[in-house]
């Protein structure tokens, strides 16, 4: 036996049991409160259309209990109701809603302005469909491709036949479907029909069928999104057949919305397909050809019938043993908090009042008909009742065929001619709580169409997404202005036709690219704390920053540099392919030797920044930030291929491991582990050498971001860890220690290196950064060189600086700078330099007539920290670079 | 998501493998150009924003890593003549 916990009580699941059928047996027939009034709210549509029976599953709000299968062990709660949905105090909104017209949130609580948080506060409260639980951690979904010839939303007779019949022309077909195929309809030839299908379907090896998927949305392309539990399937098909059928007219008269009001299908449904009656004694309302089956459904299980209300044709056909009123009209609904008795208006006009529990609706049908009216591109077309509601099985069948065949979109006409009776009076949207007196009062307040009416009453707009209210809120327009088309058009439909959890929604997006240099595992064997840096996992720091800081300028230490982009770029134009790319000279660079080099986009912006070195005659080593090798790749191969010049790029970023050695025994702990010469004639500042480290071949490049004597090894990544421990080993007794970002970023500012995007934004020009010697403008030609030649006529109005701040910590990053009362600038990076003992910073600063100010104050976010600083002119640490070269 | 493009070399493709390298205007100057610096500010810096078709390069990162040109229909998304 298998039970469900129902707010405590542990009520028993039988074999197809869905939430909704274990709480109708058990007697649980108030299942929400309504949004605005707390209206009492049952079981309805039963098709999962209507928002009556949402409720919360397993910590998850909003669900439609009518089409979730119930399973051992499911925590279900009603929710939106205070002190219990059961007896909800706040229902008492209803008799104050005098006061809470439409639009009231416009109108109401906005004078005073102070007023409008406070009420806000409680609005939110009082409304909604209950509470996302914030401490639910969110699931990582999948997301699942198709590409059919074919799409079938819906698997009745319409979706199946159209299905069936493209299999059978040899084209292979996608079948979603909300539920399990069939489970919605009560025996009977429907059922038997699709049944039948069902099993031909099956048999076509080329269908797919995917059933719990409700489609959310038909998207241009055509793309087709359906959540299933755990998955998000997206199906990009070459046509799209929409066989959502339909769905029964919804009713709207005063007590309308009360429990024991149900639409004849979702009657049917609980009583045929779960074997539970919806009430004792009923007043059947018959108004289409599948009604009398309903009706005998209805009787089979146990339902006492009171009245059965028919127009005459129907009425001859009734059994002859119940008693039935002809062309009479429910007008009214009583009850509380159920139905207790019913308001007949007989063809003569006598009000009749017939006791009774249970109120059953056939009143026609309303296309299902939101995915048709979102699909706007490729071939999409309805078949069945979503395009001819209320057509027979023969027909059914007949327009799922020849909606498969078709190679273009038949365009469905908007006809006036299906749409319900205008309500006069009761609660038109159920998902909204809007009532027919409310979309009286926006009418006359000026809002005289479909379209808007929709935006001020938000009716349409709730979880049913206008399924239920929208032929009634054309109808009303209708009746307004008969002589006007537009204004009583059909809304724009838009995605998601279903509900969908977030998770769902992000399904597969949050599946990120991690990045890890060969060392990574070394790096947390050393108690690393690791982070992310675009893409790439790197060590912030082992513990103690300080003791980082100090190795690098008083000892030796190393830093995992593998992230650098590096390139090979050689072929017989490689030297031609650079010197048109870069904005500085790359023909006289001698072999052996690196420049530094920022890259400049056509606009003559600096987007990036590296190092160029040449090996050999038209062969090229180049690096690029660690965030920049991708973008970069395709940077140069787009020039490449612009220009057609012959020149090979291999991206060896993944390939190569680098390890920068820094500080001022760096020299010392390389001869000891080299085979090759490192002295300054060998591998002079900005040289480049192979040295044999350890049997380990690597090319050492002389530069580095730290200030001190630096050398960068690269080397094959295979053997990173190998070179790694054999340079700790060998510097154990120089004090080597390695640094991880967090001492880089103090020692790079010390030494007022720019990072580019994090000091720099997308317009800034090598001039306003300092850094005017990278760029060559004797070069006739470089990439940025038209733009930078027109910029050269505009000063720049701000620039970035080095500033110094006294005391004994630094202020935030981002503080904004100010002169007097004027804010001139902000602070790009910021930290305090523990051998300076000061803080040192690079800032923006706005120029006054072209100078700099000589003192700015930094102010804090919140406004409470003031620093003064100074603004430098050149780095702080060791500006003449004499460490660099030594 | 909906959008796909034929790579000449690895088939119909979601968009999601390719990176967009923004609207083809016009050539780019080589060093043997003579460059007109006004026509060349209009190249770089004036975006016309159609509605219809317009010329595109794509960068195909996640499939063959080469450039590609496409007319894609910006009302529509729909993607012809890649090559």
């Amino acid at each position: 036996m298998t039970f469900i916990d129902f707010e405590g009580r542990k009520l028993p699941v039988r074999d197809g049991d869905t939430v909704a059928s274990v709480l109708q047996r058990e007697g649980v027939t108030v299942l929400s409160r309504s949004f605005k009034y707390h209206r009492p709210r049952g079981l309805y549509c039963v098709s999962g259309d209507c928002p009556n029976c949402m409720v919360t599953v397993d910590g998850e709000p909003a669900v439609r209990s009518c089409i979730t299968p119930a399973a051992d062990g499911q925590r279900v709660a009603r929710a939106n109701g205070w002190p219990s949905v059961e007896h909800d105090v706040l229902s008492m909104t209803w008799f104050m809603r005098w006061a809470l017209p439409v639009g009231f949130y416009y109108k109401l609580f906005t004078m005073p302005r102070w007023l409008w948080p406070f009420a806000q506060k409680i609005i939110s409260r009082v409304a909604g469909i209950g509470p996302v639980d914030l401490t639910s951690k969110p699931e990582k979904l999948e997301r699942r491709n198709h590409h059919p010839d074919l799409a079938v939303l819906g698997g009745g007779v319409a979706g199946l036949s159209a299905a069936l019949s493209a299999a059978r022309d040899g084209e292979s077909v996608v079948l979603l479907d909300e539920g399990m195929i069939g489970e919605k309809v009560a025996p009977g030839p429907v059922r038997s029909a699709i049944d039948d299908l069902l099993q031909a379907v099956r048999a076509q090896s080329r269908v797919t069928i995917v059933e719990r998927s409700p489609v959310t949305g038909v998207y241009e392309g055509p793309l087709v999104t359906a959540a299933a539990a755990k998955v998000l399937h997206m199906v990009h098909p070459g046509r799209i057949v929409v066989a959502t059928g339909a769905a029964e007219r919804h009713a709207v008269f005063p007590g309308s919305d009360l429990p024991g009001v149900w639409l004849g299908r979702g009657a049917a449904r609980m009583a045929g397909v779960h074997g539970v009656r919806p009430g004792k004694q009923a007043v059947v309302v018959l108004g289409t050809e599948e009604s009398l089956a309903h009706l005998e459904t209805l009787r089979k299980a146990g339902v006492g019938i009171k009245l059965a209300v028919a127009p005459a044709a129907l009425a001859a056909r009734l059994p002859t043993d119940i008693p039935s009123l002809v062309d009479g009209q429910v007008v009214q609904a009583n009850g509380r908090r159920h139905v207790k008795s019913v308001v007949v208006l007989t063809p003569t006009g006598d009000r009749r009042v017939v006791p009774c529990d249970t109120l059953v609706l056939s009143l026609g049908f309303t296309p299902r008909d939101g995915l048709l009216r979102q699909a706007r591109q490729g071939t999409v077309n309805g078949a069945g009742q979503v395009v001819s509601p209320g057509c027979s099985v023969d027909e059914a069948r007949a327009s799922g065929t020849q909606a498969a065949q078709q190679r273009s979109s038949v365009p469905v006409e908007q006809s006036v001619a299906n749409l319900p009776p205008v309500p006069e009076a009761g609660i038109v949207c159920i998902c909204e709580d809007v009532s027919v007196g409310d979309l009286a009062c926006a009418w006359r307040e000026g809002y005289t169409s479909t379209e808007i009416l929709k935006r001020y009453t938000t009716m349409t707009m709730g979880p049913c997404q206008g399924q239920m209210c929208h032929a009634h809120l054309r109808a009303f327009v209708r009746q307004q202005e008969p002589n006007v088309q537009w204004t009583s058009a059909a809304t724009t439909a838009r995605p998601p036709a279903r509900g969908l959890t977030l998770a769902q929604a992000s399904a597969g997006f949050d599946h990120h690219l991690e990045l890890r240099t060969a060392l990574h595992d070394r790096h947390l064997e050393a108690g690393a704390r690791m982070g992310w840096a675009g893409a790439w996992h790197r060590a912030e720091n082992y513990g103690d920053v300080l003791k980082e800081y100090w190795a690098v300028r008083r000892q030796v230490s190393l830093m995992d540099v593998g992230t650098l982009g590096k390139f090979r770029i050689c072929g017989p134009d490689a030297t031609e392919f650079l010197d048109r790319l870069y904005p500085m000279h790359v023909r006289t660079i001698r072999e052996g030797r690196s420049r530094y080099t920022l890259m400049l986009n056509e606009a003559g912006y600096i987007f990036d920044d590296g190092m160029i070195a040449l090996l050999a005659p038209n062969e090229f080593f180049v690096s690029t930030t660690s965030s920049g090798a991708e973008s970069i790749e395709g940077w140069f191969r787009d020039w490449k291929e612009t220009w057609k010049l012959k020149v090979h790029i291999v991206n060896q970023t993944a390939m190569l491991g680098a390890i920068n050695i820094a500080g001022p025994h760096a020299r010392e702990l390389l001869s000891r582990v080299s085979t090759d010469p490192v002295d300054n004639a060998a591998i002079p500042y900005a040289g480049i050498a192979r040295v044999t480290v350890r049997g380990i071949s690597c090319l050492a490049i002389r530069v580095g971001f730290t200030g001190e004597l630096s050398y960068e090894l690269h080397h094959p990544a295979s053997r990173s860890v190998e070179l790694w421990n054999a340079l700790m080993e060998a510097g154990a007794d120089l004090g080597i220690a390695p640094h991880g970002l967090d001492a880089l970023k103090v020692l790079r500012l010390e030494k007022g290196h720019v990072i580019i995007s994090q000091d720099t934004d997308f317009d800034t020009t090598a001039g306003k950064i300092g850094l005017d010697w990278a760029i060559k403008m004797e070069k006739p030609f470089f990439i940025g060189r038209p733009s930078l030649d027109r910029l050269a006529s505009i000063p720049p109005a701000k620039k970035l600086v080095p500033i110094r701040f006294a005391g004994d910590s630094a202020p935030d990053e981002g503080a904004q700078l100010m002169v007097g009362d004027e804010r001139v600038g902000y602070l790009t990076s910021c930290r305090y330099s523990p051998l300076l003992k000061c803080g040192v910073s690079l800032g923006w600063v706005k120029l006054a007539s072209g100078v700099l100010p000589a003192q700015v104050v930094a102010v804090s976010s919140n406004g409470k920290r003031r620093d003064v600083g100074d603004i430098a002119t050149g780095p702080f640490y060791d500006p003449e670079g004499a460490k660099l070269r030594a | 998501m909906a959008l796909r493009i034929d790579c000449p070399n690895c088939g119909s493709r979601p968009f999601t493998e390719f990176w967009f390298g923004g609207v083809l205007a016009g050539e780019p100057p080589t060093p043997e150009s003579t460059i007109d610096p006004a026509a060349e500010f209009a190249r770089v810096w004036y975006r016309s924003n159609v509605a219809g078709m317009q010329t595109e390069r794509w960068f195909h990162f996640a499939g063959c890593r080469r450039w590609l040109t496409a007319c894609r229909d910006t009302l529509t998304h729909a993607v012809h003549d890649v090559h």
